[in-house]
């Protein structure tokens, strides 16, 4: 269920490696543990952002949820598309409700961050 | 007793009718119509205009309902004032019958003090006279702030009170200042349809609210489509047929239809012969009075924005009824430790007591407790989901001191928190008692037990 080549933090985000640029979004769990998301506060293009820290924001009719950056670096696009269609990330979690690309400091960072496997087990001991 | 009333808004016009039941001849002074800024430019418009740009916004959401429509729904600005004119209008009937049913005199006129016992008048149409009084009550109140390069022409650049003579919904408006007016507004005319800009020199919109409400409102600001620029100054203006520019020091270049000037208020205290009396004054021109509201010229007392403080419509009233009663022979002081504040933006804001940031200034320790509004069927029912309440408390009491909330109907909903500041009470005291269900109350209730992590319907970890 959750793609093999992505790398997942414990708040439910994920990243896609692709040079020294990383795609983040949320996981499928995270978004089927909020429900309909109905808005989602992006970052600012060109910010500085920590791992750890806040990239944004996310309302559901249940809850409102930080998104929570694994990596630090610089956001240098965001998904636009959001604005107007945040269901995306209840629809398509991996692919078109994608949150946000940064340009990372330090690959090291992404070491900490589990695979897939690792991740579905993280999830299941969280359920617990 | 003779009691001269110099103002007829929300401070002057209360001291009045009190003053009246309590006996005394009455007579108020008046230029313009009465009813003061709160009726004639303030609360009641605002809030008039503030009730057909939400119509219009939930009429667009219909079908969400299950209402189908057919045709298209668009707003007439000139019918959302006359819809505003009636409401103040009635509104204005509503005092002057009272001023009948007390016998209340109406004097049409600018007073001006010329003796701690005497009034002088000038009427429009040029009569003039004396009112002699054994007790005078200034309550003058305030009128927009003009910012230095920034002249209101009425057209272009408007105060909040040329708002109510725009013939249109301005395509695109910048707003000056991000405090309650200048949001308000925002609110509006976004929902009308304009696009609309804030600019604001502070780094928050309402700097003055809990810093967790103010992050949330920002979140909304956007969520709808308001741009807000904080940590801005402004550089210069450029009007020109049809729009007007603003450059601000870090370089951006702003364009809009017309600009709304809203940064506060000046204190109508010049002209009207405070200084031929000695009335004290402070240094921003507010009338200095004590919390009997009593000037430092014995039997002349002042109520309101005149005095400068809260700026409220409710506190200028609370003050006039403590100023009425005092002039008649009480000894009563203003209470001013349960003041509520209700913005209305959307979704509304509002709070009583002490915010966040306060606590941590004043040194107190406290404990906070949080629920946001979609937790509450009834909030899902309505289909207004947005705001969070914050419940904060002694941590030693368990005594209620301040409470701040976004979300729907926040300023009816702050009424039970304004009483648990007032009387004292526990976050127990509102936890454990009956909140009906399914209304929007329920936020109350389950803030003031999640103070103890003990909210029913909050998952926390």
């Amino acid at each position: 269920m959750n793609p093999d080549d992505l790398k997942y933090h414990k708040e439910h985000t994920w990243i896609r490696l692709s040079g020294k640029k990383v795609t983040i979004g949320i996981t499928d769990y995270a978004q089927e543990a909020l429900g309909d998301i109905v808005f989602i506060d992006l970052p600012e293009g060109d910010t500085e952002i920590e791992a750890n820290g806040e990239i944004g924001e996310i309302e559901s009719t249940k809850a409102t949820s930080s998104i929570i950056s694994p990596v630090s670096g610089r956001v240098i696009k965001v998904n636009d598309d959001l604005t107007e269609t945040p269901e995306l990330v209840n629809d398509d979690p991996y692919g078109k409700g994608w949150i946000a690309v940064i340009e990372i400091d330090d690959a090291s960072e992404l070491d900490d961050l589990m695979d897939s496997s690792e991740y579905a087990k993280f999830v299941e001991e969280e359920a617990k | 007793m003779k009691l001269a009333i110099l103002g007829s808004g929300p401070g002057g016009y209360v001291a009045a009718v009190r003053a009246a039941q309590l006996g005394a001849e009455v007579t108020v002074i008046e230029e313009d119509e009465v009813g003061g800024t709160c009726l004639n430019w303030g609360c009641i418009p605002t809030k008039s205009l503030v009730s057909s740009s939400e119509m219009f916004f939930r009429a667009k959401r219909l079908q969400e309902f299950g209402i189908e429509t057919t045709g298209t729904i668009s707003p007439n600005f000139l019918k959302i004032l006359e819809r505003k004119n009636r409401i103040v209008n009635l509104q204005i009937k509503g005092i002057r019958n009272l001023f009948k049913f007390y016998r209340i005199t109406l004097q049409e006129g600018r007073g001006q003090l010329i003796s701690p016992s005497e009034i002088a008048f000038t009427s429009k149409n040029g009569s003039h006279g004396t009112v002699k009084a054994d007790r005078i009550i200034v309550a003058t109140g305030s009128r927009p702030f003009q910012l230095p390069g920034f002249p209101f022409d009425g057209k272009q650049i408007l105060s909040t009170d040329d708002v109510f003579s725009l013939d249109a919904i301005p395509k695109s408006l910048i707003i000056i200042g991000a405090g309650v007016s200048g949001c308000e507004f925002a609110c509006i005319f976004r929902q009308l349809g304009s696009e609309v800009t804030i600019l604001e020199k502070l780094p928050r919109a309402l700097s003055t609210e809990d810093t967790e409400i103010s992050e949330i409102f920002e979140r909304e600001l956007k969520k709808r489509g308001i741009r807000l620029l904080s940590n801005i100054t402004i550089n210069k203006v450029d009007t020109r047929d049809g729009s007007i520019r603003v450059f601000l020091t870090d370089g951006t270049e702003l364009e809009a239809e017309r600009a709304l000037v809203s940064v506060g208020r000046s204190l109508n205290s010049d002209g009207i012969g405070l200084e031929k009396v000695g009335i004290g004054k402070g240094v921003g021109g507010e009338i200095i009075a004590n919390e009997k509201m009593e000037t430092n010229i014995s039997g002349i007392y002042a109520v309101g924005d005149v005095i400068g403080g809260h700026m409220l419509a409710h506190v200028a009233s609370a003050e006039g009824i403590v100023a009425a009663n005092n002039s008649m022979g009480g000894d009563e002081r203003a209470d001013y430790s349960s003041v509520p504040s209700a913005i209305f933006t959307s979704p509304e804001i509002a709070s009583v007591g002490i915010r966040g940031q306060q606590a941590a200034e004043m040194g107190i320790k406290v404990r906070t407790g949080h629920f946001q509004f979609r937790t509450l069927a009834k909030s899902h029912i309505m289909g207004e989901i947005e705001g969070m309440i914050k419940i904060i408390s002694d941590e030693s009491s368990d005594r209620i001191v301040g409470v701040h909330m976004i979300g729907p109907h926040a300023s009816d909903l702050i009424h039970e928190a304004v009483l648990a500041v007032s009387k004292g009470l526990k976050t127990t005291d509102i936890s454990r008692i009956m909140h009906a269900h399914p209304t929007l109350s329920e936020v109350l209730q389950e803030a003031a037990a999640d103070v103890h992590g003990e909210a029913i319907h909050a998952q926390k970890k």
